[in-house]
C-alpha cells in the first residue's frame, strides 16, 4: 500500500516513543528484552530495515554492470528535495526483470549498451560510468542525450529505450507515484470534490474564480 | 513469473464450478420456456426481464462463470508486482498498428507463433482471462479490431461505462439529412425504457437539456476538475458544451440489489468494480435474475446455430458445442434470444443454415451483415492548461468517466462537407500514472522536476465519429476458416468513407482549435483513425425495419423470418449515431422482452 507506518508515524529523533518504535517493528515486550543495547533511533532504523524487502540478485545483467545500469537510471532520474530517485525505485531490477522475460536480441541490445556506456566513460574519463564524479556524468548524459528526437549512435539509441523504460519503472514504483507526483487517487472517497468552482467557491488550487 | 500474485489469481476453484455446472446442465436435466444466448448487457438484460416476469430461462454463455472477488482487482498498484501489470510471457495482445499490417487472422501470424494466447488489444492484465483467444477465434477480410469477450457478464465486466441515450436525431436520422432511412421507431418509444435503465442501473450524470443528448433520470454526478473547468469556460464561449461524464454506475446506491454499493470515486471501473458500482451485468442482472429461481446459466455453451422446426418455420432451440467436451447437444425451448453481440449474434444467424433458410436464418431479404456501422476513433487532441502548470496535483481521477463535448456538428447547423457528427470524451489532472512524461526531453532534475511541473496540468479529449451505416460494410461467412470448435467464422469487408474521412478532418481542426482557445500549451493533435473496431460499438448487421426484403427484423426486433427469434443486442440498430451503446442496448432489451412477454401470453411465442 501506499501509505506506510512511516508516513503515518513520521520518524523524529526527538519525538519518537520505544512504544511507537516496538510497534512499528511489530514485536512485542519479549522482541524489546532481546534488542537492549538498541536507542529509540536506532530501533526505528531497525524496524525499517525489517520492513525492506531483501534485495533480489540481478538475473539477467552481470553484476558489474548492474552498478552501470543503475548509475544510468539514476542519472535519468535522480534523487532531488522531493523524493528519492531510480535507484532507490529499484528501476534497474525492474528493468533487470524486464529483459529475463525478453528475447535474445533485446537482451543483448541492453547488455551491448552497458558495455558501450561503460567503454565511453573510460575512454572520455578514464572510468567506468558508474565510478564517474557528478560533473563528467553530465557531460556524457549531454552527448547521449543530444538527438533524442532522432538518435544516431548506438549509444544515443541506447540512451532512448533506457529513459522510456527508466520513467515506466519509475512512475509505476511506490517512490515515483507516491513520493515524487504525490498521486491522491486509487482510495475511497465519500465524494469526489473536483474544482471548487462547481461548488461556488473560488478555488485554491488553480486560482480560477467561481462564476457569478 | 510463477510468484506473481498479479498473474497467478487462483481461478481453479470458479473453473472447477463452471465445469460441474456445465457437466450437470443438459437437454434432459431441465425445462425452459425462453432460451438466451450470451450473458451480457443485452444477454444479461433479457434475462433478468424474463425470469423476474416468472418465466423460465436458460442462458447459454460461451465462457465460464466470473469469481468477481477475485477476478475485479480494482485497486491494485502497478508496483503489486516488479513486473508492473506485464502480461505474461506466454500472452500477447495485438497492437494498434498490426491491425493495419497483419494478415488476416490475426493468429496466424508467424511473429505469434510463441505466444500461447493472442489477445485482442483489449487484453490487459485485468481483462486477459476474459477476452477470448485470436487463435481460437479467429476472424479474415478488412482489418478490424473486434474485442469478444466468453466470460459470464461479457464486455460489461470492463466495459467504458459512458450511458449516453440516443435521441431523435438518431432515431429519424434520415429524415434529418436524407440518408439511407429512419429507424421503424422513435425516440418516445424508447425513452420509457431508457428511464427504467437509469432507475434499475443507476446512472451519473447530469441535465442538460440538449437534444443531441437526451437527459436521463440521473444520480449525483462527477464534477468537473480544475484543468476542465477552465477548458470548460473558453469552449462555452463558442458555443459548446463540456459536461460531467455519464457514468452507467451507481453514486446512490440502486434499490433491490444486494450484490451492489454505490461508488466511493476510485476510478478504474475498467478493471472490474469490486464494490459493483459500476453496471457489471453478472451482480447487475445475472445474480439477482438466478436469485428468483427461474434461471439457469449454463457456462462453456458454444452456440453454433439457432434450430427450425421446418414445419411450423419455428425455431425449437439451438445447438450447443461444449467448449470443453466438445459435446454437441441440443436445447429446446419455445423461445430464442440472441444477445451474443452483434457480430457473434449475425454469425450464429448466418450459421443457422436449413432448406428453407439456405443463406442463414433471418436472411431472407439478403441483406443481414450488412450495414455494419460504428464509432470511428483515434482523433484526439492534447495539451496543457496553464492555470495547473506547476501546482501541486489534486485529487483529479476519482469517477468513473471523464467529461464529455456533446455532438456540436449537424444539429442546428448543415456542414457543406459530411453529415452526421462526432463526440469527444476526455478530460485531464493528476492521474496515476504520468502520460505526458514519456514525451518530455532531457534527464535528471531537469527532466523529473519538468514531468513534474506539467504533470497536474495535461487535458486529453478523443472523439467518436458516426461511422454511417452503408450496404457495403458488411460481415459474412468465411467459406473457409473455422473456429477451435469447426464453426465458420467471421470475415469482415469494412471501411470508413469518405464521409468519415471529412469528419476526422473536421474532428482535428475542432480539437485543435478548442484547445488553443483554451490556452493550452504544447497542444498534440493525432490525426489517424484507430483501426475500425475500435469502439467496439457494433451495431445493424440486422437491422430492423417493417419491410421485411429491406430489413432482418421487425421494429421489435423479432426476425421476420421466424416469429419466435429475438434479437437482444445492438445488432437490429439502424443508426448509432456517436454515443456510446450499451444503455441503448439495455433500453432496447428491456422492450423487446416487454414486447415478448405480451406474445409469450397471448400464447404467440
Amino acid at each position: 500500500m501506499g501509505c506506510t507506518v512511516s508516513d503515518l508515524n513520521p520518524p523524529t529523533s526527538s519525538g519518537i516513543s520505544r512504544r511507537t518504535a516496538l510497534r512499528a517493528l511489530g514485536a512485542g515486550a519479549g522482541a524489546a528484552a532481546l534488542l537492549p543495547w538498541l536507542s529509540d533511533e536506532g530501533l526505528l532504523a531497525f524496524s525499517e530495515l525489517q520492513r525492506r524487502p531483501a534485495p533480489p540478485k540481478p538475473k539477467v545483467i552481470p553484476l558489474a554492470q548492474f552498478g552501470t545500469l543503475e548509475a544510468l537510471v539514476e542519472a535519468i532520474l535522480p534523487a532531488d528535495e522531493r523524493s528519492p530517485g531510480a535507484r532507490d525505485a529499484r528501476v534497474a531490477y525492474y528493468i533487470d526483470l524486464l529483459l529475463s522475460e525478453s528475447d535474445e536480441p533485446r537482451r543483448a541490445q541492453w547488455l551491448t549498451g552497458l558495455t558501450a556506456l561503460d567503454a565511453e566513460a573510460t575512454s572520455r574519463f578514464g572510468v567506468p560510468f558508474g565510478k564517474l564524479d557528478a560533473a563528467s556524468t553530465d557531460t556524457l548524459m549531454t552527448a547521449i542525450s543530444r538527438n533524442e528526437s532522432a538518435p544516431v549512435t548506438p549509444l544515443e539509441t541506447f540512451f532512448n529505450i533506457t529513459k522510456q523504460a527508466t520513467i515506466h519503472g519509475y512512475y509505476t514504483s511506490e517512490i515515483g507515484i507516491h513520493k515524487e507526483l504525490r498521486y491522491k487517487g486509487n482510495q475511497m472517497l465519500v465524494d469526489f470534490v473536483g474544482c471548487q468552482t462547481v461548488d461556488g467557491k473560488d478555488c485554491p488550487h488553480c486560482g480560477q474564480k467561481a462564476e457569478i | 513469473m510463477q510468484n506473481d500474485k498479479t498473474i497467478s489469481i487462483g481461478l481453479g476453484d470458479i473453473t472447477r464450478e463452471s465445469r460441474r455446472l456445465a457437466m450437470t446442465i443438459t437437454p434432459k436435466t431441465g425445462k425452459w420456456d425462453v432460451i438466451v444466448v450470451g450473458s451480457g448487457a443485452a444477454g444479461g438484460m433479457a434475462a433478468f426481464q424474463l425470469a423476474m416476469a416468472g418465466i423460465k430461462v436458460l442462458v447459454l454463455e460461451a465462457g465460464r462463470m466470473i469469481d468477481t472477488q477475485k477476478e475485479y482487482r480494482t485497486m491494485e498498484w502497478p508496483y503489486a508486482s516488479m513486473r508492473r501489470h506485464r502480461m505474461p510471457t506466454d500472452e500477447r495482445s495485438i497492437g494498434v498498428a498490426e491491425y493495419n499490417f497483419v494478415d488476416r487472422p490475426y493468429g496466424n501470424h508467424p511473429g505469434f507463433e510463441k505466444y500461447r494466447k493472442l489477445n485482442s488489444y483489449a487484453g490487459n492484465t485485468f481483462t486477459r482471462n476474459w477476452v477470448v483467444n485470436e487463435k481460437e477465434n479467429p476472424t479474415t477480410g478488412t482489418p478490424y479490431a473486434g474485442v469478444r469477450a466468453r466470460i459470464l457478464g461479457g464486455r460489461t465486466n470492463f466495459w467504458g461505462r459512458g450511458a449516453l441515450r440516443y435521441g431523435p436525431l438518431e432515431f429519424k436520422a434520415a429524415s434529418h439529412d436524407g440518408f439511407d432511412v429512419d429507424w421503424p421507431i422513435s425516440y418516445d418509444d424508447v425513452k420509457p425504457y431508457y428511464d427504467k435503465v437509469d432507475i434499475l442501473l443507476g446512472c451519473s450524470g447530469t441535465k442538460e437539456n440538449l437534444t443531441q443528448v437526451p437527459d436521463g433520470i440521473f444520480q449525483r454526478p462527477s464534477k468537473l476538475n480544475c484543468v476542465e473547468v477552465e477548458f470548460k469556460r473558453a469552449i462555452a464561449k463558442m458555443g459548446r458544451h463540456y459536461i460531467p461524464g455519464r457514468a452507467g454506475v451507481t453514486t446512490e446506491g440502486v434499490l433491490n440489489n444486494k450484490y451492489r454499493t454505490r461508488c466511493m470515486g476510485r476510478g478504474r471501473c475498467g478493471r472490474g468494480c469490486d464494490l459493483h458500482s459500476s453496471f457489471h451485468s453478472p451482480t447487475a442482472l445475472i445474480y439477482p435474475a438466478r436469485d428468483s429461481g427461474n434461471l439457469t446459466v449454463r457456462p462453456y455453451s458454444i452456440v453454433k446455430e439457432v434450430l427450425l422446426d421446418e414445419g411450423t418455420n419455428r425455431a425449437s432451440g439451438v445447438r450447443v458445442i461444449d467448449a470443453n467436451t466438445r459435446e454437441v447437444m441440443d436445447f429446446k425451448a419455445r423461445v430464442v434470444v440472441l444477445g451474443a453481440g452483434a457480430l457473434e449474434t449475425t454469425r450464429i444467424l448466418f450459421n443457422s443454415k436449413s432448406p428453407r433458410y439456405p443463406n442463414g436464418m433471418g436472411n431472407s431479404s439478403g441483406i443481414m451483415g450488412s450495414y455494419l456501422s460504428e464509432h470511428m476513433m483515434g482523433i484526439r487532441g492534447s495539451g496543457f492548461m496553464p492555470t495547473r502548470i506547476g501546482k501541486e496535483p489534486t485529487l483529479d481521477d476519482g469517477r468513473p468517466v471523464p467529461p464529455y463535448i456533446p455532438r456540436f456538428r449537424n444539429v442546428t447547423d448543415r456542414q457543406k462537407d459530411f453529415i452526421r457528427g462526432y463526440h469527444f470524451q476526455g478530460g485531464g489532472g493528476s492521474g496515476e500514472y504520468p502520460g505526458m512524461a514519456n514525451q518530455m526531453p532531457g534527464y535528471g532534475k531537469a527532466l523529473k522536476s519538468s514531468i513534474r511541473k506539467y504533470y497536474p496540468s495535461m487535458i486529453s479529449l478523443g472523439g467518436f465519429g458516426e461511422v454511417l451505416p452503408r450496404k457495403e460494410n458488411r460481415i459474412m461467412l468465411d467459406p473457409q476458416v473455422t473456429d477451435a470448435w469447426g464453426i465458420p467464422v467471421l470475415k469482415f469487408d469494412f471501411k470508413f468513407g469518405d464521409n468519415e474521412m471529412k469528419m476526422a478532418k473536421d474532428m482535428a481542426a475542432t480539437v485543435e482549435e478548442m484547445l488553443t482557445a483554451a490556452g493550452a500549451e504544447s497542444i498534440k493533435v493525432v490525426n489517424d483513425p484507430l483501426p475500425p473496431g475500435w469502439s467496439i460499438h457494433e451495431i445493424g448487421t440486422a437491422r430492423m425495419g417493417d419491410d421485411p426484403k429491406a430489413s432482418v427484423t421487425d421494429k421489435y426486433c423479432r426476425l421476420h423470418d421466424v416469429k419466435n427469434v429475438y434479437l437482444a443486442d445492438a445488432s437490429p440498430f439502424v443508426s448509432g449515431g456517436t454515443q456510446n451503446t450499451t444503455w441503448s442496448i439495455l433500453a432496447m432489451c428491456w422492450r423487446t422482452m416487454d414486447y415478448l412477454k405480451e406474445q409469450m401470453k397471448a400464447g404467440d411465442a
